[in-house]
């Protein structure tokens, strides 16, 4: 596969790609934009380099993986050595939201966010994988490099867990809700 | 994949989650273009992390080889301590250290197996150590030796006043068929 073919199938896989960076880097923006460009560069670099061992988004997503992982590892030492020394402002611009800013205070997609984030790292990758990028759990596993039954027991688990701290954060954001409305009701 | 019941509402809550990502999708153009940028950036050659772990590693491995070597020089004037004082074997450095300072080899001729690398510089490592450890052997062995021979030779101060004019007679025995006349001449004051 030559480059222009590649960034032909790059372009189609980009939105993609770019959601599933941001769940790979915990939903920061500026981190999945950095994580998509190193993936690009090392695709550019021949460092990853596309044997059609797998489908081609199947072998994308396992190098956005492998990339965030390792960003996210570089940034842990980062954190570390700032801690000794004086605290850094942080450089990178916080991104222009602007209708997402709107959509994203709506109360639901607040507490499903932070339910996806209370999942272990594994579950929510299953499901992102399977609900936000479509795709089968056999895929999903070659994804993140593991078996098709441990990958369906983290969907498994997933989803229970998923619903239960969606149904607790209901509970609790009707209790506040009443609380708000008639303070002596509760 | 087929979904029911609650999945569907999991889909749907997902669904509005890459609706909403979609809208700030960074272009692919402008992020394909910052990624070719990147990679025309040179590189700093020097990784400062990196050299210091090497630096370090080196400094750990020297400060090993020389506690080893001390701790061995420490070693050996204790074992030659144990050995009972007075009691010098008597051995011949030649005979510590074999000459040309080769380790004969045994008796029993083996067939020749190829030595790795590695292996030999095992085997000529502890052959030196052993060559250094006989030569300090011999060399305190010598020292000891001197030290007896002189404890041998040495002589009391007060020894000349032991001798007499008269130690002829008295360190020497008369002889059996010997004539009276002869046996009296060894008395004093006396006329043969």
């Amino acid at each position: 596969m030559d480059i222009a073919e590649l960034k032909a199938e790059l372009e189609t896989l980009h939105s993609a790609s770019f959601g599933w960076a941001l769940s790979c880097c915990r939903r920061d923006r500026g981190e999945a934009e950095d994580v998509l460009q190193t993936v690009y560069l090392k695709i550019l670099e021949g460092k990853a380099r596309f044997r059609g061992e797998a489908a081609f988004k199947t072998w994308l997503f396992a190098v956005i993986r492998k990339t965030a992982a390792g960003e996210y590892r570089r940034k842990l030492l980062r954190s570390l050595k700032l801690i000794s020394g004086a605290e850094q402002p942080d450089d990178r611009a916080s991104p222009e939201l602007g209708p997402l800013a709107t959509f994203e205070n709506s109360e639901v997609q607040i507490r499903f966010q932070s339910a996806l984030k209370s999942l272990p790292a594994r579950q929510r990758e299953a499901l992102h994988l399977v609900f936000y990028e479509d795709l089968s759990l056999r895929e999903a596993a070659e994804v993140m490099g593991i078996s098709i039954g441990s990958a369906r027991q983290h969907y498994e688990r997933g989803k229970k867990r998923l619903r239960e701290t969606l149904v607790t954060a209901e509970v609790a954001y009707g209790i506040s809700w009443r609380r708000k409305e008639n303070p002596g009701a509760v | 994949m087929e979904l029911v019941g609650e999945e569907k509402k999991i889909q749907a809550l997902f669904s509005e989650l890459r609706l909403a990502d979609n809208q700030t999708l960074p272009s692919f153009s402008a992020t394909w273009s910052r990624a070719q940028e990147r990679g025309l950036r040179p590189r700093r050659v020097f990784n400062l992390p990196f050299a210091v772990a090497t630096a370090l590693l080196i400094c750990a491995l020297v400060s090993l080889a020389w506690w080893s070597t001390r701790w061995q020089h420490t070693q050996q004037p204790n074992v030659v301590a144990l050995t009972p004082s007075g009691v010098v074997p008597d051995l011949k450095p030649s005979e510590v250290v074999p000459a040309g300072g080769k380790i004969p080899a045994p008796s029993g001729s083996e067939p020749k197996k190829p030595i790795s690398a590695v292996h030999r510089f095992k085997v000529s490592a502890r052959l030196r150590a052993d060559r250094l450890a006989a030569r300090q052997e011999a060399n305190l062995l010598a020292a000891a030796k001197k030290q007896a021979t002189a404890i041998s030779s040495w002589r009391s101060p007060t020894a000349t006043l032991l001798s007499s004019a008269n130690d002829d007679l008295l360190k020497s025995l008369p002889q059996l068929n010997e004539s009276t006349n002869d046996l009296k001449s060894f008395l004093p004051n006396t006329p043969k």
